[in-house]
């Protein structure tokens, strides 16, 4: 078997809740520098291996670290021990329209939103019809993005993220979008995507996608790694543990 | 080090289209648009000539070469390249606080953000500069030969000037008390740099109480930008090497230092934010 496309080895991340924070120089001068606060562990020595061209899901309660271990892979939080290795180009889907600036028109924003996602300029140029029409906002696409709605415009961020093209594609609970019509056709889109031999990484509520979309997943309670395997397995141990059937979404 | 250097470069349509973003977003839904960034100026202009020409009788150097003999224009060559200084270090700062939802959403180069906001507000600048050396050539300050060594001065200030930003913008992520005694520092630094009054008048007053004075304030680097820009511009000469020297050495050193800072604490700004 090839090289795992996402390893993580014995990962822990410590935040610092603070009781009261040094966050100005007042505070700090008057508590002689120090600060009050204590670590709380969100992950625990979490190890895991994403074989490359899987799509592998994580799901767990409310807290238990899903989003944070997706934040690490990507590279936005560093763990405190512990070691990331990823191979090949990176995307994640945290949220939608990220850096959206709601002054500019529809089509600066895809333009903006697309290298920040790391595109360059030609390929969003080549991929505009698609991307315009995967979202369905139309003749708006020239229009302030403030004048959208809220669905058209996470739409919007959905259609360009889509189409970046990685090798990894990290997704943080947004399948969610929109109404049914559009969740189908992101659904197919991901289909397409696992086809072209992407990997991907997902959080989701929705146990239906990790037994439909899945090849495999992890379970994560309290920052810890309960059960990894098949997703069909995974999804079976967690709505026993939950309580949940499966179309009922846990939010 | 090199790797970062490596995504840096791979990420600069990432720091054009950010740039971009920060331009066109300023004065959009204003009917003046991007007029507003000239109208700023000259209004500061207006205001500055009006108290310290009219009231307080500041008499211009005369040009030498070029002759002219104007407050106004005298004052632009410096009031030009402070407001662009003390934007950019502002925006610097701010940049970094004010893209937390991208810093904790998308992985890029953070570095990227204090460069856009200086580039942003170079872009103004360079508008500025320009208008500056067209109405000086109209008052008969031949300034066209003079636009090479500009370009590379206004250069070297922006490198200063960013290098402070992104070092004061890692402080202000500790401390956000940072921004605010920055900006009343930038405020001071506006009357502690010769920009409103000829660094004569300093020399004068150093006649009196001993030569410390001048020196003193001859450790503002930009007292030398200032009087590299004055010459080029109003004066139409060759700046002095030990200005030019000290312009160098402190856009060098500082946006190196700068940028070591800010590359060395941007993995955490995911956490701290
Ligand atoms: N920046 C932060 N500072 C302090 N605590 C955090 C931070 N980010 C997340 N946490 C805490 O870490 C735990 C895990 O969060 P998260 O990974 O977002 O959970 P989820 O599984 O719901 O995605 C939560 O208890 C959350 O409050
Ligand atoms: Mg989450």
């Amino acid at each position: 078997m090839s090289a795992p496309a996402v390893t993580v080895d014995n990962v822990s991340v410590r935040f610092r809740l603070y009781h009261e924070r040094n966050n100005s120089l007042k505070s700090a001068v008057m508590r002689g520098r120090r600060s009050v606060h204590e670590d709380f562990e969100a992950l625990h020595n979490v190890s895991l291996e994403i074989p490359a061209g899987s799509t592998f899901g994580i799901v767990g309660r409310n807290g238990a670290g899903k989003s944070t271990l997706l934040k690490c892979i990507a590279r936005i939080l560093y763990p405190d021990s512990g070691r990331i290795v990823t191979r090949g180009r990176m995307a994640s889907m945290l949220e939608l329209g990220s850096g959206f600036h709601p002054e500019l028109s529809g089509r600066e924003n895809v333009y903006l939103n697309g290298s920040i996602l790391g595109m360059s300029r030609r390929t969003v140029a080549a991929k505009f019809d698609e991307i315009v029409s995967f979202a369905g906002v139309g003749k708006f696409i020239d229009q302030p993005i403030k004048n959208y709605s809220s669905g058209m415009y996470v739409r919007l961020g959905f259609a360009v993220a889509i189409n970046v093209d990685p090798d990894i594609l990290v997704v943080d609970e947004i399948l969610a979008v929109g109404d049914a019509a559009f969740a189908e056709k992101s659904r197919q889109k991901f289909v397409e995507l696992k086809a072209a031999g992407t990997t991907i990484v997902m959080v989701t509520h929705a146990i239906s996608n990790i037994r439909q979309m899945c090849d495999s997943a992890a379970w994560i309670d309290s920052g810890r790694l309960v059960s990894i395997g098949d997703s069909n397995r995974i999804a079976d141990e967690y709505t026993a543990a939950v309580g949940l059937g499966d179309d009922q979404q846990q939010r | 080090m090199n790797g970062y250097i490596r995504e840096l470069w791979a990420s600069r349509e990432l720091l054009a289209n950010l740039t971009m973003r920060e331009i066109k977003g300023r004065y959009r839904r204003t009917i003046l648009g991007q007029l507003w960034s000239l109208i700023n100026p000259l209004a500061t202009m207006l205001v500055y000539t009006i108290v310290f020409s009219f009231l307080f009788r500041t008499a211009p150097p005369v040009g030498s070469p070029s002759g002219i003999e104007s407050y106004p224009l005298f004052l632009l060559c410096g009031l030009l390249p402070w407001t662009f200084f003390s934007t950019t270090v502002i925006s610097s700062i701010t940049s970094v606080v004010e893209g937390e939802s991208l810093i904790k959403k998308v992985y890029f180069p953070r570095l990227n953000l204090p460069l856009a906001a200086a580039g942003s507000a170079g872009f103004t600048w360079l508008i500025e500069m320009g208008l500056l050396a067209v109405v000086l050539l109209f008052f008969g300050a031949w300034t066209i030969p003079w636009l090479p060594l500009l370009l590379l001065f206004m250069l070297l200030q922006t490198m200063l000037a960013s290098g402070i930003g992104m070092m004061l913008a890692i402080l202000n992520v500790h401390f956000r008390d940072a921004q605010h005694f920055v900006a009343i520092a930038l405020q001071l630094g506006l009357y502690l740099t010769p920009i409103l009054y000829p660094i004569t008048l300093v020399q004068q007053l150093a006649a009196d109480r001993g030569h410390w004075v001048v020196d003193v304030f001859e450790l503002n680097p930009m007292e030398h930008f200032v009087a590299v820009f004055r010459s080029l511009l109003y004066d139409n000469r060759w700046p002095t090497a030990v200005d030019s020297l000290w312009c160098v050495g402190s856009a060098v050193v500082l946006f190196a230092v700068g940028s070591i800072v800010f590359v060395r604490n941007e993995r955490n700004l995911g956490r701290l934010l």
